[in-house]
């Protein structure tokens, strides 16, 4: 049956208003979909951004295990004259280390295993180990003073990502795409890319609440690029169905749904009406965003010889910029692999090589294609090692660190951040953050800050209370915007 | 830890224990003869069985249907040569109880909680840190709700009756409000999850408490409750927007039109299953793993763990016997729980992604092939009743003059496009495990397979 054109017409309206007001209805978070309207795209939360933002996107490369701070851009001298003697106490006296660690009394410091050197006009600190973003310093801005709560791996993930230790809160990129809606209209506005050094001994499980809505609307969860078969799950169509032949199925699927919405006007039917034509585009935007065939020697190789691969994070470095290219919000790359219990002279070596060449590289493209302007990169761990030894300090081979919270550093890149300068300072050991400390929410409202967001003002009522990404704490380190 | 029979299991189980129970009684009957006692005595305890070998005499102490095969077994043994005939009777009682030992060791385990003997002490910890502890609790139930009984050991026993004692007034809004859910989409109670302070209020709390009190009063029957939800006049009313009705409420929380919202995607893995004949329709069991892309357990593991996919009927059975990883759920299912706490609440999205996986996945493309395959068996020749079929299928109605015209009109374009390309319409027939009709013509299949996985993602078929 259907309505009298002017009741229709009405409808319509209604319709239109219902979409622009209401927050919670069906159809308003339909239409805000994953993957918004072209020239309209998905809108964010009204009000948003709350001021002119220095970066539209964010590039988070994830360093899951935790990267050695002391071997790769703390440079401590006195940690080569205290090698091999006990950790002084006032150091670390009353503080909680891992159940592996217990009680660090008595352990012993370990020299960082290659030597540092100043690099590029800055003068930054960077291990030999890490050649290529030594090469970069002065695009970057090295945090130095970076603490956190957690010890363990999984807590501590969480936490950086989605402001809490539990897990089960919005992560950092649902939060952004919540708040900012989305620029693409035929890919994910946050994606998740991870990989993991061959042959590595000490690779966690990337949990999916890494990248959770949480309690924010499943849409914005983010969306898993795999690394095998399709990139995005059921991405390809069935055997035996070519493009002509769901085109018309599509066609046909819309004209009934027309029909459907004619008799019942339900919102809800317009929605899934566009829902799956963005299907469709996505079948050809997303083989065409992995297809790198087009992309030049020159480029290819400032990513470095694993770039072809993938599931490799080199591979993943180029998927980022190409989705960053095409309007995607956020990019999570989680590289696995940085636990280095036993193996600081043996596996640190794999994980550098396979990770600094990729992430320095995916800099400089940024750069050359002036997209570093208003691109965050973010580089960093969940935690530090520890600057004494875990292991034995006579068997070099199986030289190991534990986790440490209390310092470590991580770097960013564009996005409205000052380069080629180091924020803040862990004392002369590397042990504890002593200037200008930066906490993990301080950290998240700095990058919520420079997309343009206060973090105190991006909340959501859930369970009777309104949560943030930094829950009641972060101040913005205005030190570090340029 | 207890044993769960399924439905097939079970059915096997009661025949067994009939067959016992009928044998136990012929053995009983006999050895009321053989061993004359005292009333009140067991057959060991007769006159007659004095100087039987220890073993048989145990077993004698027992009532024939409460002897292991073992003991069976020593009462035949040592009465073969002399009395055939009862032996006989025992050997068929000792098969069967040992048939019913083997079903019983094929159950599924399942872990069941079981109070501790005596009461641990418990702590309120500081901040809620483990080895912080202040003052000591013990268990009682909040003081806005109804008292437990003074005399009553503060058990799991005790809470459990607790709550669902008649005069208990949350346990049963509380399920007559996710029961309600199910059929209106939103609780009337829309924070199903939570009736606490921070909870909202009921829209129609008087709706609410007679319900409850329905349901308590028919002794908590979900059936009839049911049915008191799906004959009402509100639940029945039409589900068409109106200009009005969209202005005044447009979440529809005071209930102006029938219920109309996205079926959870388990729920259209069901239906689709249902509609295309390959629901294995049988309750109970271990978890299933049905189809799923290659790779995603052992992606999100290093390779640690890996998907192994089932095969048969295990492929088709109903969605919540799926098995479920923590750290990945099942692919197929979207707007799922977190599987961090516990979930009541339907999440309800749209994006492409959901789209992406009822047109490709191959549960859904074989759902398309099973049902095409149904109706072609079924309809009759004509290319509009066999279509009239389909869409009836899925959707519980006659497609109108328009819809059919568009039906058909796709279905000879499908039938041209695979005529051109018979390769096409082989590899389209052959996703999925399930073994087609191959004396149907596949061209045809092929064509209608294509319409059917139309049919199956109409948002009439994804939607209550």
């Amino acid at each position: 049956m259907n309505m009298d054109p002017v009741t229709q017409h009405s409808a319509q309206l209604t319709r239109r208003h219902f979409f622009g007001r209401s927050s919670t209805g069906i159809g308003a978070a339909a239409l805000a979909s994953l993957l918004g309207g072209g020239a309209t795209a998905a809108p964010g939360a009204s009000g948003l951004p709350h001021f002119a933002p220095r970066a539209k996107r964010v590039i988070y490369l994830f360093m899951n295990g935790a990267p050695t701070h002391v071997d790769l851009f703390d440079y401590k001298p006195k940690l080569k004259e205290l090698h091999g003697k006990p950790v002084p106490q006032e150091y670390v006296g009353g503080k909680r280390f891992s159940t592996m660690t217990g009680n660090p009394k008595g352990k012993l410091m370990l020299s960082p295993v290659e030597p540092f050197h100043r690099r590029g006009q800055s003068g930054a600190w960077v291990s030999d180990l890490m050649p290529h973003t030594a090469g970069i310093a002065d695009d970057l801005c090295f945090i130095k003073s970076m603490f956190t709560e957690q010890v363990n791996h999984s807590p501590a993930v969480t936490f950086f990502l989605t402001g809490s230790e539990m897990a089960g809160r919005p992560s950092m990129g649902s939060w952004l795409t919540y708040g900012l809606g989305s620029e693409t209209d035929n890919l994910p506005a946050f994606t998740v890319m991870t990989s993991v050094s061959k042959g590595t001994s000490c690779g966690q499980i990337f949990y999916d609440y890494y990248w959770s809505s949480g309690f924010l609307p499943s849409r914005l969860q983010g969306v898993k690029f795999r690394s095998g078969g399709d990139p995005v799950l059921y991405l390809s169509s069935p055997d035996g169905v070519s493009r002509p032949v769901r085109r018309g199925i599509l066609d046909d699927l819309a004209k009934l749904n027309e029909l459907r919405f004619r008799d019942v006007s339900d919102p809800a039917i317009s929605t899934r009406i566009s829902q799956y034509e963005l299907a469709y585009k996505m079948q050809a935007s997303v083989p065409e965003l992995s297809d790198i065939s087009q992309e030049p020697q020159h480029v290819l190789d400032l990513y470095g010889p694993q770039v072809k691969e993938r599931g490799t994070f080199a591979h993943n470095c180029l998927m980022a910029r190409r989705l960053i290219e095409r309007g995607s919000r956020f990019v999570q790359l989680m590289h696995a692999g940085w636990d280095q219990h036993n193996s600081i002279t043996t596996e640190l070596y794999n994980q550098c090589r396979d990770t600094d060449q990729p992430s320095a590289g995916l800099v400089m493209d940024l750069k050359q294609r002036g997209l570093l302007e208003d691109t965050l990169v973010i580089w960093g761990g969940e935690f530090g090692r520890t600057p004494f030894i875990q292991g034995n300090i006579k068997n070099r081979r199986r030289w190991g660190r534990d986790h440490h919270p209390y310092a470590f550093t991580t770097w960013m890149a564009g996005g409205g951040v000052k380069p080629g300068i180091t924020w803040g300072a862990s004392d002369d050991l590397a042990i504890n953050s002593v200037t200008d400390k930066v906490h993990v929410h301080d950290f998240q409202a700095t990058i919520l800050h420079l997309l343009g967001i206060d973090h105190e003002r991006l909340d959501f009522k859930f369970q009777g209370r309104r949560y943030r990404l930094t829950d009641v704490h972060g101040k913005v380190v205005k030190g570090i915007i340029a | 830890m207890i044993r769960a029979p399924d439905s097939l299991q079970y059915g096997k189980l009661d025949e067994l224990n009939k067959g016992i129970t009928a044998s136990a009684l012929k053995v009983e009957r006999v050895e009321e003869r053989l061993f004359t006692r005292e009333e009140g005595q067991n057959a060991s305890q007769s006159e007659v069985a004095k100087g039987l070998p220890k073993k048989v005499v145990e077993a004698l102490s027992r009532g024939p249907a409460e002897r292991n095969p073992a003991q069976l077994g020593e009462v035949e043994k040592h009465y073969r040569e002399g009395m055939a005939a009862y032996s006989a009777l025992l050997k068929k009682l000792r098969e069967q109880v040992a048939e019913r030992e083997k079903l019983e060791k094929s159950f599924v385990r399942v872990m069941v909680m079981q109070d501790k003997p005596g009461s641990r002490k418990s702590f309120i910890l500081d901040k809620g840190l483990y080895n912080q502890k202040r003052e000591e609790v013990s268990a009682e139930v909040p003081q806005s709700l109804p008292a437990l009984p003074e005399k009553a050991p503060r058990n799991r026993l005790s809470l459990a009756r607790w709550l669902v004692d008649p005069s208990h007034p949350l346990t049963a809004r509380v399920t007559v409000n996710r029961e309600w859910q199910k059929f209106f989409g939103t609780g009337l109670v829309k924070t199903v999850e939570d009736f606490g302070a921070q909870g909202e209020k009921p829209t129609h709390p008087e709706l609410l408490d007679w319900l409850a009190s329905e349901f308590i009063r028919g002794g908590w029957d979900l059936k009839a409750l049911h049915r008191l939800i799906v004959t009402s006049a509100t639940y029945r009313q039409s589900a068409r927007w109106t200009a009005e009705l969209a202005r005044k409420d447009p979440a529809n929380r005071l209930l102006g039109r029938g219920p109309r919202w996205r079926m959870p995607s388990w729920m259209i893995r069901d239906h689709a299953l249902a509609a295309s004949g390959l629901l294995v329709n049988r309750l109970g069991g271990p978890s299933v793993k049905p189809y799923q892309p290659k790779g995603v357990w052992a992606e999100a593991t290093f390779g640690k763990m890996r998907y192994s996919q089932d095969k048969g009927e295990k492929l088709y059975r109903r969605s919540l016997y799926t098995f479920w990883r923590r750290i990945i759920g099942p692919t197929i299912f979207f707007d799922t729980a977190k599987r961090q706490t516990c979930e009541v609440r339907k999440i309800l999205t749209n994006t492409p992604l959901h789209a992406l996986a009822t047109l490709n996945d191959v549960t859904y493309v074989e759902a398309s092939r099973a049902l095409a395959q149904r109706v072609l068996e079924k309809a009759g020749p004509e290319p509009a009743d066999r279509a009239t079929m389909a869409f009836r299928l899925v959707t519980c109605r006659r497609p109108d003059a328009d819809e059919l015209k568009i039906l058909l009109g796709r279905l000879a374009i499908l039938k041209e496009q695979y005529s051109a390309d018979p390769g096409a319409a082989a590899k389209l027939l052959s996703v999925g495990d399930s073994p087609r009709n191959t004396k149907l013509d596949a061209i045809e299949h092929a064509a209608f397979a294509g319409l059917c996985s139309l049919i199956l993602n109409l948002d009439e078929a994804l939607t209550k």
